[in-house]
């Protein structure tokens, strides 16, 4: 579950495409300290593969990615 | 209506053009994808798949022009001219373009097919643009200040801008058709060789299917409009597939069909929507999709203008240029080509560079120093 309490910093990147929320996440994860864990919400239908691929390959685990109604929702700790 | 040799031809194209959109949409395959996964992640498999598609095309491609099947000196690609300007000022338009609006050419298409209204508005901007570009107000300024920006290979005895046709004469020797055989070999053996080096596309069905597959429907592209359709009397222009000009000629056939015939280029345009509208409904991913920020709706619009204008500059899109010209194995391709993935990437690390509220200027030569200084270590 996305429990908001356990996130250290928002990310609205709803309505736009590939590749605002992957740039916009990398930047945002550069501001976290290790451990630190960021909520990611997102609209673009190919952010799903993005954000594993992106997990996988910078060593940021995605701890959970869910689907609400239209939007896709990720939360990532940074490694 | 009395079918001619064209309906057949734009028959088949339309469904050649249906399969790319069902496996394009299916596989995720996106130039501009392929760029943002390794310019952001590091991550090198969908550009594998783009190399791979060319590889694949330029053997298939090079094997019916050597076979005497078909001539792609024919084509719009190795003309005696090489307009440099266009090719680079052009493919940079279009690869800040593809960025800005989420995607080039066929992508747009692909998305337009599976409910994104926001790609719509870039497909009607691009066509729009394009035609202009062609035949409208901006063809002015093309005839004016592009096109003086060309090089006359004729003028230096040189037969075509292949790069056999190039290249041996600058090393002072003679072409002969062994040594055409062998720059095809060469290329495509290179190209599909660093594409299967990358463990990402060994080991992802989609990245190296869909590389597979796009490389064939612009051979399949070449067979259809230089063997099949080839009739002395009706004769069709010799093309593959590409995606800009025929944005803009599709929305002239839809506004002028009674007066207007089909053409290869135009049904492959619809067959790509089709094809990715097909899919999305069978694998229920068909979604509507529309703006909720202004700022996003801006980019889209002036990234399908650029998309629209740096096309016909440069001759092709990502797939025009980028797997279609390649496969002719001309020298220009490869220019708009490099052109385009510089002009995505940079744009890709300015768009990074901004969200630290840095000024556009100091942006933009942060982006560039990224892009072209290889041993810059990118933030």
């Amino acid at each position: 579950m996305s429990d908001a309490t356990d996130v250290t910093k928002e990310l609205d990147t709803t309505g736009l495409n590939c590749p605002m929320p992957i740039i916009r996440a990398k930047k945002a994860l550069k501001e976290l300290q290790p451990g630190d864990i960021l909520r990611v919400t997102a609209t673009d239908p190919g952010s799903v593969k993005d954000f594993e691929a992106f997990a996988k390959q910078t060593g940021n685990e995605l701890l959970d990615s869910l689907t609400e109604g239209d939007t896709f929702i990720y939360r990532l700790k940074k490694g | 209506m009395e079918l001619t040799n064209i309906h057949y031809v734009a028959a088949i194209g339309f469904a050649l053009a249906f399969v790319f959109g069902a496996v394009v949409n299916k596989t995720n395959f996106c130039t501009m994808g392929a760029v943002s996964d390794w310019v952001n992640m590091g991550l090198k498999g969908r550009f594998g798949a783009w190399l791979l598609a060319m590889g694949v095309a330029v053997g298939g491609a090079q094997l019916l022009e050597l076979s005497g099947q078909i001539d792609l000196t024919e084509s719009i690609y190795r003309t005696t001219t090489l307009g440099l300007g266009g090719l680079i000022i052009g493919g940079l338009m279009f690869g800040v373009g593809m960025t800005l609006s989420g995607g080039c050419g066929q992508r747009t298409l692909v998305r337009v097919g599976s409910g994104n209204l926001k790609s719509l508005v870039v497909f009607i901007i691009l066509g729009l643009t394009a035609y202009m570009t062609l035949r409208g107000i901006i063809g002015v300024a093309r005839i004016e200040l592009i096109e003086p920006l060309s090089l006359d290979l004729a003028e230096q005895g040189i037969e075509d801008q292949g790069l056999a046709s190039t290249i041996l004469p600058w090393l002072n020797i003679e072409v002969t058709d062994g040594l055409r055989w062998a720059f095809a070999g060469v290329v495509s053996i290179v190209l599909i060789g660093i594409a299967f080096s990358i463990e990402e596309l060994r080991s992802n069905f989609d990245n190296w299917f869909s590389g597979i597959v796009v490389g064939a429907v612009v051979v399949g592209a070449w067979v259809i409009t230089g063997i099949f359709g080839y009739d002395d009397f009706d004769p069709v222009p010799l093309e593959g597939l590409s995606f800009v000009a025929p944005t803009g000629n599709s929305i002239s056939y839809l506004m002028t069909y009674t007066g207007s015939t089909i053409s290869f280029a135009i049904a492959v345009v619809f067959g790509v929507i089709a094809g990715s509208f097909v899919y999305s409904v069978i694998s229920r991913t068909f979604r509507i999709e529309t703006f909720s920020q202004r700022g996003d709706m801006i980019n889209h619009m002036i990234g399908g203008a650029l998309m629209g204008i740096g096309g016909v500059l440069s001759l092709g899109c990502t797939i025009g240029q980028g797997v279609t010209g390649i496969s002719t194995l001309a020298l220009g391709s490869i220019i708009a080509t490099i052109s385009i993935m510089l002009g995505c990437a940079i744009t890709m690390r300015v768009q990074y560079h901004r969200l630290d509220e840095r000024g556009v200027l100091s942006s933009l030569f942060g982006g560039i120093a990224d892009i072209v200084i290889p041993w810059r270590k990118m933030a």
